[in-house]
This record gives C-alpha cells, sequence and structure tokens, in this order.
C-alpha cells in the first residue's frame, strides 16, 4: 500500500462483516481496547442476523473524539471476511477507504467499492487454519494488519491482545500473540511497515469512563434504585436484562427468575411486588404483547411493576434483530380498560440508567404500572459514557404504611378513596392489615362490585392517581437553535442521529431546534408547547403509520405542523440521510 | 385492634363441593394455630376464585390462569409468607395448565389447592379438561398421574368433599409441607358442581381411598404412578395422600435471598454496586 501523507483520524468507523460465527466481534473488541487506550469515546452497534452461527454479521464500531451516539456515515475501513460483506456495506465505503478482504472462499466482488479505496486482499482463514490450524486466529492475523493500517505501533498492539486474552490460559494467549506476529508479517508484505501506516489514529485525554449498552444500563438502574425482584424469558433484543440481573440481582438480595412464558414473567413480578420488592420484567414486542393482561392488572389492582420494552421490528415476530418504535400505540393505549400509566423513553445508556431509577420510584408512588420503552439499538449497542452515580440516586417509597402506622389506625381499607387517588399501603404479613386485592372492580375494601356509584368513584379515583406527578415526569433534552422555526422531535435511537444531523444541518444553513422526550405518556406539556412555537416539526421515527406523532395530535399538537421521517427497514437512519431529508422535505415546500 | 374488611358470605349454589373446601383450610389453619395476617390466599377466576374473600387472610385475586406463577413471585419474595394458591379445573388444567407442569418441576414452597369440578360453573357449565368423555375432546385430563410423572414433584394429593375427614388431613399435611419448605404441595379436592355437574354419586362410586390401603407406599413415585394410572386407565380415581417425596428429597429455592426482608436502602449494597461498575470501565 503506497502512502503519501498520513492521515490523523479523529473520527474511525469500521465494519467487521462476514457469516456469524466468524467470531467478528472478536476483532471488534481488540479494536475497542485499543481505541479506549486512546481516550476516544467509541460507540458499537451490531447488526446481526437471528439465528446462532452463520448468516450474514456485522458489528460496527465507531472511534471518535467527540461523543457520538450512532454509526457514521461511511465506512472508513471495512473487514469483509467473505464477499457478501462487500456486496452489502461497499457502497458505504469511504473513497479514502481501506478494505481488509478475506480472499479465503473467492476473489472480491467488482463494481460495489469506490474507485478510489484500497482493498488488501489476503486469504485470512485459509492461512490461520494452514499455518495456526484454527480457522478463529484470523481475528488476531486481522488485528495485526489493522494496527499497522492505522499507524500503531506493534508494542502497542500487543499489549492490547493481552489485554483482551487476559483471562485465557497462557498457552492460548502465547498462541494468540503468534498469531498476531504472523500478521505484522502479512502487513510487511501488502508495504505496511511498523510505523508507516497510512493513517494516524489520534490520542486524547479524557475522563473516566465506562463502555456499557442500554440494556446493561437498565439493569443498573434498577439496582441502584433498589429493584429487587425480576423476572423475564428470553426474547430478542431484551435478554441482556434477564442475564445481566439473573448474573447479579443475588449479590443485592434480590431474586431474578426465568419464567416458562412471559405471562408468567410478569405475573411473577407481580407477585413479588404485592410483598414488597421494587419488581420488573423486560421484553419486546411479542412477549408485551402476551404481557398485556398483567399491565391491566397491575393497572387495575394497583401493584406496582416496571415494563421495559426493547422494541424490534413487527408485527408479531416481525425482525428480532432489527430495531423499530412501533409498539408506542401498544404501551400507551394496550391492555383491556381504562388504567393509569407511565411510560418513559431513554435515548442512551445514561438515559436507560436515570430512567429506569425513576421508573422504579414512579411504580411504587403510583401503585401501578410503568413503561421504559427502547428499541433495538438503545438497548443493545454500547458506547462509552460517564460512570453511573450511585450517589446521586434516591429512592422514594410511596405512600406505604408500617406495622406500627397500621396498629394505630382504627381501620385499613386498601382501596381508600382519596383527593389524589392514592392509597396508603399496608404489605402483605402486616398484623391488622389484612387487604383484598383483585383486578376485579371493587369497593375500598376490596370486595368485587358492580355497583354503578361505587365503579365510577373507582375509575376516578385511579384516574385521578397520575395527576399527581406530571410535574415531575422526566424532562426531554432539548438543543439547537431555540428559535428555529424548524424542529425535529424523535425519541431513543434517533437521539444520536438527531445530534449529528442537526450539526449538520445548521452547517447548511438550516436552523433547527430538537426535542428528545423522555415521557411518552401521559404526555408532557413542553412537548406540545415545542410543537406549538415552531411552524413545522419533523418527527422522526421508525415506524410505519407515524405512530409518535399521532400520539402528540391526539394530546392537542396541532397536527398540521407535524411532518413524519419515518423508517421501518429495520435500520437506523445514518446522521446524512437524516439530514437530506430534511432538507428534501424543506425544498419541497419551496 | 385494626378492623379489616369484613370477611364475605359464599356466593356458591347449595350444596357446592366449595363449601368443603373452605372448611377444611379454615380447619387446617387452626389445627396449625396459623395468624391470619401470616397468609396471603391467592385464588384464580371461576367460581372457585372468591374464596380468598371469604377467610380474613391476605387475598389476591389473580388473572385467570395465572395463580401460579404469581404465587410463586410472592413465595419467592417472602419465604416466610404462608402462600395458598387456589383455583378451578378450568383455571389450572386448561388456560394455566402450563404453569402447572413449571410448579411441579420448580417445586416452590407453596400449597396449591384445585377445587376440580369438570365444569366452567360461572359461565354456566361449558365442559372442562377433566370433564368425562364427551366434553372436551378426549378422556379427562388426570392431573394427579401428571404430577407424579414429572420428576420435580414432592407432594401429590387429591381429596374428595363429601370425605371431610380424610380432606382435613390432607389439607394439614400440604400446608405443613410447603411451610416446611419441602416445596410444591398439590392437593386436587373433587368437588362437584350440583348444577352444571353433579358428580357427587359417580365420583364417590369410582374412588380409591389408597390412605386405607396397608400396601400403599406415599414415598414410592413409580409404585404411585402404577397404582394412580391404572385406576385412571379404568375410569375411576386414587384419593387420599398419593405421593409425598421424603424430606431430604426437597430444597426448592433454599438458599435464595428474601428480597422481601430488604429494607429498601441501596446504599447498603453501595460496595457491590461500585464493584459492578468498575466492571465496565475503559
Amino acid at each position: 500500500m503506497k502512502v503519501e501523507t498520513r492521515r490523523s483520524i479523529t473520527d474511525l468507523n469500521v465494519m467487521v462483516a462476514g457469516q456469524g460465527g466468524d467470531g467478528s466481534l472478536t476483532v471488534v473488541k481488540l479494536l475497542g481496547i485499543l481505541l479506549a487506550r486512546r481516550g476516544l469515546h467509541m460507540y458499537i452497534a451490531r447488526n446481526i442476523p437471528s439465528r446462532t452461527r452463520g448468516g450474514h454479521a456485522a458489528a460496527l464500531l465507531r472511534g471518535s473524539i467527540v461523543p457520538r451516539q450512532c454509526v457514521g456515515d461511511r465506512i472508513d475501513l471495512l473487514v469483509a471476511f467473505d464477499g457478501e460483506a462487500i456486496e452489502k456495506a461497499g457502497e458505504r465505503v469511504s473513497p479514502e477507504g481501506v478494505v481488509l478482504y478475506d480472499t479465503s472462499a473467492g476473489p472480491a466482488p467488482g463494481a460495489c467499492l469506490p474507485d478510489s479505496a484500497t482493498v488488501i486482499a489476503i486469504p485470512f482463514a485459509r492461512l490461520a487454519v494452514r499455518d495456526h490450524r484454527r480457522d478463529l486466529f484470523k481475528n488476531s492475523l486481522v488485528f495485526g494488519v489493522l494496527t499497522r493500517i492505522l499507524g500503531v505501533d506493534d508494542d502497542e498492539a500487543r499489549d492490547v491482545l493481552r489485554e483482551l486474552f487476559l483471562r485465557l490460559p497462557a498457552e492460548a494467549i502465547e498462541a494468540n500473540a503468534r498469531v498476531l506476529e504472523a500478521g505484522f508479517a502479512l502487513a510487511d508484505d501488502h508495504d505496511l511497515a511498523a510505523g508507516a501506516g497510512p493513517w494516524l489514529l489520534d490520542r486524547v485525554e479524557r475522563e473516566d469512563r465506562i463502555l456499557i449498552s442500554g440494556n446493561e444500563a437498565i439493569g443498573l438502574g434498577f439496582l441502584a434504585a433498589g429493584g429487587r425482584f425480576y423476572a423475564g424469558y428470553p426474547i430478542t433484543p431484551a435478554t441482556e436484562i434477564l442475564s445481566f440481573l439473573a448474573s447479579h440481582l443475588p449479590r443485592f438480595g434480590g431474586v431474578a427468575i426465568q419464567a416458562e412464558d412471559e405471562l408468567a414473567a410478569i405475573n411473577m413480578a407481580i407477585g413479588a411486588a404485592l410483598r414488597n420488592p421494587r419488581a420488573m420484567t423486560a421484553s419486546s414486542g411479542p412477549g408485551i404483547s402476551l404481557m398485556q393482561e398483567g399491565v391491566s392488572q397491575a393497572g387495575s389492582a394497583e401493584i406496582p411493576l416496571v415494563i421495559v420494552d426493547c422494541q424490534r421490528a413487527g408485527p408479531s415476530t416481525g425482525m428480532p434483530t432489527k430495531p423499530e418504535q412501533s409498539d408506542l400505540n401498544m404501551l400507551v393505549h394496550g391492555g383491556n380498560g381504562d388504567f393509569p400509566r407511565i411510560v418513559l423513553a431513554p435515548g442512551d445508556p445514561p438515559d436507560c440508567f436515570q430512567l429506569a431509577v425513576t421508573a422504579v420510584n414512579l411504580s411504587q408512588q403510583l401503585q401501578g404500572p410503568v413503561y421504559i420503552a427502547l428499541d433495538q439499538a438503545v438497548a443493545q449497542d454500547s458506547c462509552t459514557v460517564e460512570p453511573f452515580d450511585m450517589g446521586s440516586v434516591a429512592v422514594t417509597e410511596g405512600r406505604r404504611l408500617s406495622p406500627a402506622e397500621v396498629a394505630a389506625r382504627p381501620e385499613y381499607r386498601r382501596y381508600l378513596v382519596t383527593d389524589d387517588g392514592i392509597s396508603p399501603w399496608a404489605l402483605p404479613g402486616t398484623p391488622g392489615g389484612m387487604s383484598l386485592v383483585t383486578g376485579n372492580e371493587r369497593n375500598d375494601w376490596g370486595h368485587v362490585s358492580s355497583d354503578p356509584r361505587n365503579r365510577a368513584i373507582m375509575v376516578d379515583k385511579r384516574m385521578r392517581k397520575v395527576e399527581c406527578f406530571h410535574d415531575d415526569l422526566p424532562a426531554g433534552r432539548q438543543w439547537g437553535d431555540r428559535d428555529a422555526v424548524v424542529g425535529l422531535i424523535g425519541i431513543g435511537m434517533e437521539l444520536g442521529v438527531m445530534q449529528e444531523a442537526s450539526e449538520r444541518l445548521a452547517d447548511a444553513g438550516l436552523a433547527v431546534s430538537c426535542l428528545q422526550p423522555r415521557t411518552l405518556w401521559p404526555v408532557p406539556g413542553e412537548t406540545i408547547e415545542f410543537v406549538r412555537r415552531r411552524e413545522r416539526i419533523y418527527v422522526v421515527e421508525h415506524n410505519a403509520e407515524g405512530q409518535l406523532a399521532h400520539l402528540l395530535a391526539s394530546v392537542g399538537a396541532p397536527h398540521d405542523r407535524l411532518r413524519g421521517i419515518l423508517r421501518y427497514d429495520g435500520l437506523p437512519f445514518l446522521p446524512s440521510e437524516l439530514a437530506d431529508r430534511v432538507i428534501r422535505a424543506e425544498e419541497a415546500r419551496s | 385492634m385494626t378492623a379489616t374488611y369484613p370477611p364475605a358470605e359464599p356466593i356458591w349454589c347449595a350444596g357446592c363441593g366449595h363449601f368443603g373446601v373452605q372448611g377444611s383450610l379454615v380447619r387446617a389453619l387452626d389445627t396449625l394455630a396459623i395468624e391470619r395476617h401470616q397468609v396471603m390466599v391467592l385464588a384464580g377466576i371461576g367460581c372457585s376464585g372468591t374464596i380468598q374473600s371469604n377467610l380474613g387472610t391476605y387475598g389476591y385475586h389473580a388473572l385467570h390462569g395465572r395463580v401460579l406463577p404469581t404465587a410463586t413471585g410472592m413465595h419467592l419474595a417472602d419465604p416466610d409468607l404462608t402462600v395458598i394458591a387456589t383455583g378451578g379445573d378450568g383455571d389450572g388444567y386448561a388456560i394455566g395448565m402450563g404453569h402447572l407442569v413449571h410448579a411441579f418441576r420448580r417445586n416452590p414452597s407453596f400449597t396449591y389447592i384445585v377445587m376440580n369440578n369438570g365444569t366452567y360453573g360461572l359461565t354456566k357449565g361449558q365442559p372442562s379438561p377433566t370433564s368425562e368423555a364427551g366434553g372436551i375432546a378426549g378422556p379427562a385430563l388426570d392431573a394427579v398421574t401428571l404430577g407424579l410423572s414429572l420428576a420435580g414433584s414432592t407432594f401429590v394429593a387429591r381429596g374428595f368433599v363429601r370425605w371431610s375427614d380424610q380432606l382435613d388431613r390432607l389439607t394439614v399435611a400440604a400446608l405443613e409441607h410447603s411451610r416446611a419448605g419441602r416445596g410444591f404441595a398439590f392437593l386436587e379436592v373433587l368437588s362437584p358442581c350440583v348444577i352444571y355437574n353433579d358428580t357427587y354419586p359417580a365420583w364417590e362410586a369410582s374412588l380409591r381411598d389408597v390412605d386405607d390401603d396397608p400396601d400403599h407406599d406415599p414415598s414410592d413415585r413409580s409404585g404411585a404412578f402404577r397404582t394412580a394410572s391404572e385406576l385412571s386407565a379404568a375410569g375411576r380415581m386414587a384419593v387420599g395422600l398419593i405421593y409425598q417425596a421424603p424430606a431430604r428429597a426437597a430444597a426448592a429455592f433454599t438458599g435464595a435471598p428474601r428480597p422481601a426482608a430488604e429494607l429498601v436502602d441501596p446504599r447498603r449494597h453501595e460496595g457491590a454496586y461500585r464493584e459492578l461498575v468498575d466492571r465496565y470501565r475503559v
């Protein structure tokens, strides 16, 4: 490879793609450690098929000086373990990009890449098997060549490799170390000398960071907020919450259980919550559909419960590994009957942590269901963020009655009608606190009743409850030009893309104001106000119906100002795509 | 004394078997001197799903078919609470059947009393999984044989409301089993519906009391399975303490944390939290 001028890299997008099971994540992990040592911010996305092994799979890693919460427009470096990887991602390779192509399965497909991109073709897999007897060693070979391209010193690359394999047996570490040297030799063969690569990966000083996914951040927030019972059923893309809490809840004095299905999961959580522990369940669309009876039960019987929906492409089984935001209608309106609920929507891991804490507290105060709506990208993508500080977590109990408070009362009615609708609550096991809890309509003792007068009183009491929290619900995030007549609204995975796209729009001379609402239901006044103050609002959503826009219009946002920018092909927006859609829509007006 | 809800009068028809189930349950609580505030009775949906309102204990009216997962969650939250799940055959063997298999398998220490009347009484007499042939296609479901076939089961019994002395003994034995942490105590009670499926005489004629059989060894699972399945094949039913695993065999969820006992003070776990966050540092 010819090196004319060495290019300083401040925003690096790497895609590693091949057949699932190629171990493509190993290369990403090695690069992650390297970027972390360089102090760069990271964003890691997975775009994997729903199969255990096999099928085309890709992992994307972005390292940047400026924190970024989405995949960048261009691929600077593509590691392609098969031809399909080039066919699928070739058009996104930057004109100055480099492609490392594994020729083991045949020559690279033509006409998919920019002419100016550099292709380095090496039979990595064949060499790994021939010289090192294991196909997986191709990762360490690739890493040797990659680090040379990035202008990384060989010793640093060696350290990174050892750091990743730290916990492996000594002979496995040594074997990988030998393979890395072979990778350096391959680089030499392609004129990529040590310390003379075409690029120079930047190095910066930065604060202490953690690399974490939204699902893991939800788990940490739940623990920090005193969450002590979790029941779940495996489902993509929510399973990491189950595995995280199954691993860690016991050390916090809690219990996590894998249920036989989602019906059992939500009812187990309800059963635990009735007795005290702060309880949560999580799933994705198909599982949340099954759970609707339980959400309605928690709303009716007044049981605190947090439900996480890691949304994937629907309807029905849909596309399990692809992100979508098409469950909003179900979360806001699902479940039979009228009952109060709260729906929160985090846009990045810090949001996930904070809103998990808030959701646990709100569920206790509301004595009812609180949803946290993620999408696959927020749930499973990882990025570097400031460590979550448990010191900032406040735990609120809701209106509980201690045994002494129960004893001091002449009587205890579970569903006592109060001004704000919230009935003081004694836990089972409390002497004198005996209660009847039911999802049927009942009187204030908990006895089933269909008396019309009582019915109206009880419905009103329940619906009144959510009003007390209206002012305490999490506010949205706003940025951009406050005076702009054009606004963008988006939730979840749209956050990072909107942040970057709004910079591009500003550069292109289009001032926009942006809002990421973090409370979806009840719709906060600020969201409506944001729409009212602007002439045109582009509602960026991953669904076909424009569910968020409909929701806003249903509570008074002027619907003639709302325009949907919709996507439902299973891919996130790239920043440039979103900026282009806005610009085209604006141009179409004139 | 704090006044709590006045127990309800049963809604059941005169002659309904469920009166007998309630009577045995109340006597068992008294026999074992269990205070009412230490008891949570969960019920499903249907005629049987009203028993929890009649007792003066804590009561929870679960979703149709979901009484077992709800009880499992409650038991895991607080193993010291006496958890008694109840329901009918439609609730437990039709819509809730998936959960029954997993309750046997997991063996959580609570009692489950199924009031089996072979019909959906509240919705006026539709056939249930335990209706005799002619109802839902196929022979009646035998939950006792099912329970015995699952390796996790530790207590399988069947009573008949008209044989109240035996039902009293079985109810006490079931509560003792689960309260001692030995696992899931499954008690099916034949509790006829006098309106839609009056099986008092037919059932009584078909029963065989294994408690009276000196050759029946309730600690022998395969012997119990043979007896129960042979009777079932002959259109008869075993009643009595059909199977109880030896005490040492059961260890459902022992040693699990007791989250209900936790005060919500996350600071207690700040060290564990910090250590966990450190794992994500880069």
